[in-house]
Parts: C-alpha cells; sequence; structure tokens
C-alpha cells in the first residue's frame, strides 16, 4: 500500500526539494508563496491534524531566516516537515492563527526573539518571556549577548583559584603526598 | 495588599535584648519556598528524609509573609528578579538571603546570556553565598550553619543594610527591570 505521507508531493504545482524522506517521515522545503497554501491542504486532505512545532534558524550568512513548521498527524506515527526561506530584513511570515490555534503563541514567540511579523496575528505584540525589551530581538545572531550583558549587567567577578595543596596544608599544617595504588601493591 | 511607604530604618544593632532575639532567631529558620533556577533541585533532598534539614530547625514555608529566608537557587533572570524583590519585600523583618551556586556571585556559566544577572548582590543584600554549580546540600547545610552562626553574632544584618540603602538597591533594580510597576516598597 502507498504512504500516504507520500503522496503529498504528488501533485505539487511548484517546485519544490526533498530534504529527508522515510517511512512515516517527510520533509520537504517549497517557495515561500506557496507555504500556507501548503499546511492548509496537508491538514485538510492528508490529515495531519497537529502543528507541533515552528522553528527558525537565523542563516545570516544568506541573509536569510528558515522557517520549519513540523505537522503530525493524530497518531502521532507521520510525520511531515516544512521549511521555506524568507528575506532576513523586514521578515514578513503568513500567520497560521486561523489554522491552528497554537500557532498564535508559537509565532508571538518567533516574534519575540527574532522579530519576525506575523501580519493578522492579534496577539504578537503581547510580552512571551521578555518583559519590557528594548533592545533588538535576542536570538538574531546580530544580537551580541556579551556586549548587551556587560553593558547591562556589568563586569563579572573574576574567578579565585585556590590550589587544594596550599589550602589543606593551611588548615592542617601539612600535606602528605597520597601513593599510588600501584605502588603500594609493589611493595 | 501592601504598604505603599518606605519603611523606617531600624534602630537594633548588638543591643542586649537583640542576643536574646537572635539566639530565637537562629534557631527556628523557616524558609519561602521559592525556587528561582535549577538549584532548587537541590533543596528537594534537602529538606526531605535524606539530608532532612529539620534537624536545624530549619523549614519550608508557603509564603513569605511566615518566612525569615529566601534562598536564591541559581540563575536569576531579570523577569524572576521582579518577583523575587517582591517576595523579599514582603517577608518580615528580620530577613536573610542565602544566595546558592556560581550564578548569583559572577554569573556562572550564563555569564553572557541576555536575561541573566551576573552579580546579585548589587540587586538585594546577600547574607551567605554558597558556591557550586550546583551546590550538594551537604553545601547547603554548611551555609546554613554559616548564617546561623551570623544571625547569633548580629552580623547577618543584609535587611537593615537593604533598608538602609534602599535608594543604591533601587537604582539598579530600575536600571534592568525596564518595566518597572512595583511600589516604593511593597512590605
Amino acid at each position: 500500500m502507498e504512504n500516504k505521507l507520500h503522496s503529498i508531493t504528488d501533485n505539487l504545482s511548484f517546485d519544490f526539494d526533498v530534504i529527508r524522506k522515510e517511512d512515516h517521515y517527510l520533509h520537504i522545503s517549497i517557495p515561500r508563496s506557496h507555504v500556507v497554501e501548503m499546511l492548509l491542504s496537508a491538514k485538510q486532505i492528508y490529515e495531519l491534524r497537529t502543528l507541533q512545532l515552528i522553528s527558525v534558524v537565523d542563516r545570516i550568512e544568506d541573509d536569510l531566516f528558515q522557517l520549519t513548521w513540523i505537522l503530525e498527524d493524530a497518531t502521532g506515527v507521520d510525520i511531515f516537515i516544512l521549511s521555506a526561506e524568507f528575506p532576513r530584513k523586514n521578515c514578513i511570515v503568513p500567520t497560521l492563527g486561523d489554522i491552528w490555534e497554537t500557532a498564535i503563541i508559537f509565532e508571538r514567540e518567533l516574534h519575540e526573539m527574532y522579530g519576525i511579523d506575523f501580519p493578522g496575528n492579534s496577539r504578537q505584540k503581547e510580552d512571551f518571556l521578555l518583559e519590557g525589551w528594548k533592545d533588538i530581538p535576542p536570538l538574531r545572531r546580530d544580537f551580541d549577548t556579551l556586549e548587551y550583558s556587560l553593558r547591562t549587567y556589568g563586569e563579572r567577578r573574576e574567578r579565585e583559584h585556590i590550589d587544594p595543596r596550599e589550602y589543606i596544608a593551611d588548615s592542617t599544617g601539612e600535606w602528605d603526598t597520597p601513593v599510588p595504588m600501584k605502588d603500594k601493591n609493589n611493595e | 495588599m501592601y504598604c505603599n511607604e518606605v519603611p523606617d530604618k531600624p534602630d537594633v544593632r548588638k543591643k542586649i535584648w537583640d542576643k536574646v532575639d537572635n539566639m530565637a532567631r537562629a534557631n527556628s529558620l523557616w524558609v519561602t519556598a521559592y525556587g528561582t533556577g535549577c538549584g532548587a533541585i537541590e533543596l528537594r533532598p534537602l529538606y526531605t528524609s535524606r539530608f532532612d534539614m529539620e534537624r536545624f530547625g530549619i523549614a519550608m514555608r508557603p509564603t513569605p509573609r511566615q518566612a525569615d529566608v529566601l534562598i536564591i537557587s541559581g540563575y536569576l533572570a531579570v523577569k524572576t528578579l521582579k518577583r523575587v524583590i517582591r517576595v523579599y519585600e514582603q517577608i518580615q523583618d528580620p530577613k536573610y538571603i542565602v544566595a546558592l551556586g556560581s550564578c548569583t556571585m559572577n554569573g556562572g556559566m550564563y555569564f553572557d546570556s541576555y536575561n541573566t544577572l551576573n552579580i546579585l548582590d548589587k540587586y538585594l543584600p546577600v547574607d551567605v553565598y554558597v558556591n557550586g554549580c550546583m551546590p550538594r546540600p551537604e553545601a547547603i547545610i554548611d551555609g546554613f550553619s554559616l548564617l546561623i552562626s551570623k544571625i547569633k553574632s548580629g552580623d547577618a544584618t543584609g535587611w537593615i543594610h537593604y533598608k538602609e540603602n534602599l535608594d543604591y538597591y533601587r537604582e539598579n533594580q530600575k536600571k534592568i527591570i525596564s518595566d518597572w510597576d512595583l511600589p516604593d516598597y511593597n512590605w
């Protein structure tokens, strides 16, 4: 019997790349203009009803954000992963809030951590993890966390190193070098 | 409900009656059950049968109103700091802070993080630091025994220092909490 998951790619009218294909696993990459259409059909026609996650990779070298949507069917056996690339500057991605309610939460997080705009997501401006954040979004790779930490929280204290031999000698008055087990046996 | 007025500066330091008070305080330490970071995982064996901290008169309380001690258990995010300030100020005087782990001293492994602070005593008065990542329950017991001896000798005066230097602490706190919406002092 033909795997239902693999038939997703049979009738696609646009270019796509298969990144990985296994028995119950399909990962494809498609042009960004077809994302909503593709995900809607995956839910309605191929019964991949659960949106597990939306993730982002910041490919600063290519000036791109790569977004990935992970879908599962009701049994959790079939996994369908869809990737698309979006320009990094003023990144606008269509919202999936009308298709999956959980997408509203995921998109809020991505808006806060990467500054990606999801027009139509009414709650994306609400604070998610950070409260009152004013700098550039912290998970973008052009955000320098060390510089921000030094500027905001100040220099950290240096570590003090204490040699165990000196410490024990100071507290007990002497340091007996332990004899290794091997030498003991030889004796 | 809270009082919005800055508290009076206490006038109690090493008087005769304070020695009696301190003796009683040192033998009955009640800790707010509030874990701020990963170090809270070491508190479970500490207050259950394995290490049994009730031997030392130390018990967990569910509310800051009944507690004397606040344990900052590991890294402290800015978002958590806001709640910790509120909890600390609601604890009745006298009150003590025990800080666990490298993160509270110099940022530890999160020294370059965008949302964890590096040096705790810029924001709250710490009476005892327990080092380690994470400190074992034995180390925390050792820290508590140091706190007990400091209370008995009248040297655990972080709470007095906090009230006397409230402007200094507030300035530091407001510098990193950008959406400050706490009252001047909530107690």
